[in-house]
């Protein structure tokens, strides 16, 4: 089990610079220390106009400044919106490779559609066609990477013959995954050979069928890119703490915090009916159902690690049973948090929960960092 | 913690006009309408306006969002009836619903069932709801002169799980218990056919429809769809003059 922090951005009102630096500063140094402590991917969405709710709207950035800054973690395009009214692929292949560079090969490169109103109504995207966009963009970019000069006429791109550059580090190319919000995105990924960034949080056994069948289909998969990226990772929460009770609290006031700033978004599905957007995502995942307006909000889900270190093992372990490979972990929202918890909750999971789920010799390595 | 700064309306709860009559919560029966045909279109509007209109008991959504609403049934115990109603997009704590603006029934029967109901100040008006190979149309005409003239055109149809359209409930001022309340439209829709089109808008007279500071902006998207429509006992209100950082919805009280 590999574990990663993920973060959204979110800043709480009012919006002032001083106050969005400090999310910014904030975020930097939890993952400055994460990356100490051993943990092996920071990732980071891509949001637009999503006011508190995420205000990462150049997950490039702050990647590149994210990898400038450690020696080891993973830096995760989470994700990069695969909508031609909102990027080029060209651009995503070129940024990408462009950070691998500066990051000495530690680019994951993350793909979606975005799930809002606010977003696609906001770039005046055609709604109707972001998965076959996602699609398309999928199969070009990893051909961008890898073949020294590349043309495509293709349904939602088309270019003449160009040389892309740089190509990445990375040989052949960064790890290709696919957000999955919506149920039956996981197929998708498996699918094309690419791993599954799995958005819903829920309950452990909910994604044991949904990871089973990943795994069933990826190997029976036509890759996009030049390998198979056979991986799940889920998001999650993290708040550790000796004090199991409080640790669960903090979880609690971070979950209703979350909720109430993806409560301000408008989904897809909400605003404009369309045959491609179906489910619910991860915001209304958190939220309750409309007709149920007296239930404050929903339990917290059994899966989510908020706890002390032995709560977090069990935690742990039936996501690995489950099938797993990574969690990736929101560790803060809207600075709800002062720094210093958050800080702390780092490297009690690191010394007291990461080791239980390490082999011999990375269990060494991560004793040393803590040491350290 | 680190207290958080919150987004909500602005309105005083004493500049918001409630219903003529009170609600009656002693009903607990469900009536079932067959094949009623809901014309559901959203716009895009100003956010200042959005927060000015709304209470302070509301979040408003983001981006602000103005949803009108025809509903025409042909059987009902009131006979045909057509209903249409605006309002602002909100939330109380995080569930989406309607801050409605205005409401309008031809049907004085079916008016009075709404109003008492479910809390909607529905007005008298003639309203007409017509599907045709092309569009979907409804109007709203009062003293003779339309005061809102909406289509969907360019219509297609939506499939499997995207016929199932998420209607906000309606949240409408009026008095529960003797206190002013914002009380949730109960309903339950079993789905036959969807179909989403371009919104078209012809005639809008916002101060005729209810708030002459409401008006919609840009389209977002439109759809028409029968249901059988289920009308429920109403379960939850919310209180009118608490801010929404400490109110949300609740059960509504019954003697």
């Amino acid at each position: 089990m590999k574990f990663g922090l993920f973060y959204e951005l979110s800043t709480p009102r009012p919006f002032t610079a001083a106050q969005q630096t400090a999310v910014f500063e904030n975020a930097l140094e939890q993952i400055r220390l994460a990356d100490q402590l051993g943990f092996h991917s920071v990732w980071c969405v891509e949001h637009h106009f999503l006011e508190e709710y995420s205000h990462a709207s150049c997950p490039d950035m702050f990647l590149t400044a994210a990898a400038r800054e450690t020696k080891n973690i993973r830096v995760g395009f989470g994700i990069g919106t695969c909508v031609p009214a909102m990027h080029s692929p060209i651009r995503w292949a070129e940024k990408a490779a462009f950070l691998d560079h500066l990051s000495n090969g530690r680019v994951e490169f993350g793909t979606g559609r975005s799930s809002t109103w606010n977003e696609l109504g906001g770039f005046n995207a055609k709604v109707d066609d972001t998965k076959r966009t996602w699609d398309e963009f999928c199969r070009v970019i990893p051909k961008m990477w890898t073949e020294e000069r590349f043309s495509h006429e293709g349904t939602y791109f088309s270019m003449p013959e160009r040389c892309i550059l740089p190509k990445p580090v990375q040989d052949p190319h960064p790890p290709l995954w696919v957000a999955v919000t919506a149920p039956g995105t996981e197929f998708d990924a498996a699918d094309r050979g690419m791993g599954a960034l799995i958005l819903s949080i829920s309950e452990v056994e909910r994604n044991v069928p949904r990871i089973r069948e990943y795994r069933e289909r990826i190997k029976r998969c036509k890759p996009v890119g030049a390998f198979v990226n056979d991986q799940v990772a889920i998001a999650n929460w993290l708040h550790c703490h000796p004090d199991d009770k409080l640790a669960k609290q903090r979880g609690d006031e971070l979950i209703a915090t979350f909720g109430y700033m993806a409560g301000q978004t408008i989904e897809v599905s909400e605003a404009y009916p369309a045959n491609n957007y179906t489910a619910i995502g991860l915001l209304s995942s958190l939220r309750p159902d409309p007709n149920a307006p007296g239930d404050t909000k929903k339990p917290p889900a059994s899966g989510l690690c908020f706890g002390s270190p032995e709560a977090l093992i069990e935690t742990i372990g039936r996501w690995e049973a489950a099938g797993a490979d990574h969690l990736v972990f929101m560790v803060q929202a809207r600075e709800h948090l002062p720094q210093k918890e958050v800080l702390d909750s780092l490297r009690l999971f690191a010394k007291e929960v990461m080791p239980h789920f390490a082999t011999d010799a990375r269990q060494a390595q991560l004793s040393a960092a803590v040491n350290a | 913690m680190n207290a958080p700064v919150l987004l909500y309306g602005n309105r005083a709860p004493s500049t918001v006009t409630l219903a003529a009559e009170p609600l009656d919560v002693s009903p607990q029966e469900t009536l079932v309408l067959p094949d009623v045909a809901i014309l559901y279109v959203l716009f895009e509007m100003p956010m200042t306006v959005a927060l000015e209109r709304l209470p302070v008991a509301l979040h408003p959504s983001i981006p602000a969002v103005l949803g009108i609403t025809v509903m025409h049934a042909k059987e009902s115990p009131f006979g045909e009836f057509t209903l249409a109603y605006q309002g602002i997009a909100c939330r109380t704590g995080i569930k989406p619903r309607h801050f409605i603006t205005g409401a309008f029934c031809g049907n004085a029967q079916a008016a009075h069932y709404f109003t008492v109901r479910y809390g909607l100040d529905v007005r008298a008006a003639e309203v007409s709801y017509l599907e045709t190979y092309d569009r979907v149309h409804g109007e709203v005409r009062v003293d003779g002169r339309s005061i809102l003239d909406l289509s969907i055109v360019e219509c297609l149809p939506l499939v499997g799980n995207g016929a199932l359209i998420k209607y906000s409930p309606p949240l409408a001022a009026t008095r529960v218990n003797g206190e002013p309340a914002l009380v949730q439209f109960e309903a339950g829709y079993d789905f036959k056919r969807s179909i989403r089109g371009r919104p078209q808008l012809t005639a809008f007279d916002a101060a005729a429809l209810g708030d002459a500071a409401v008006k919609p902006a840009t389209p977002i998207a439109g759809s028409n769809s029968v249901v059988d429509l289920h009308l429920m006992p109403v379960r939850f209100q919310v209180d009118l003059t608490t801010p929404a950082e400490a109110g949300g919805a609740k059960k509504v009280t019954r003697p």
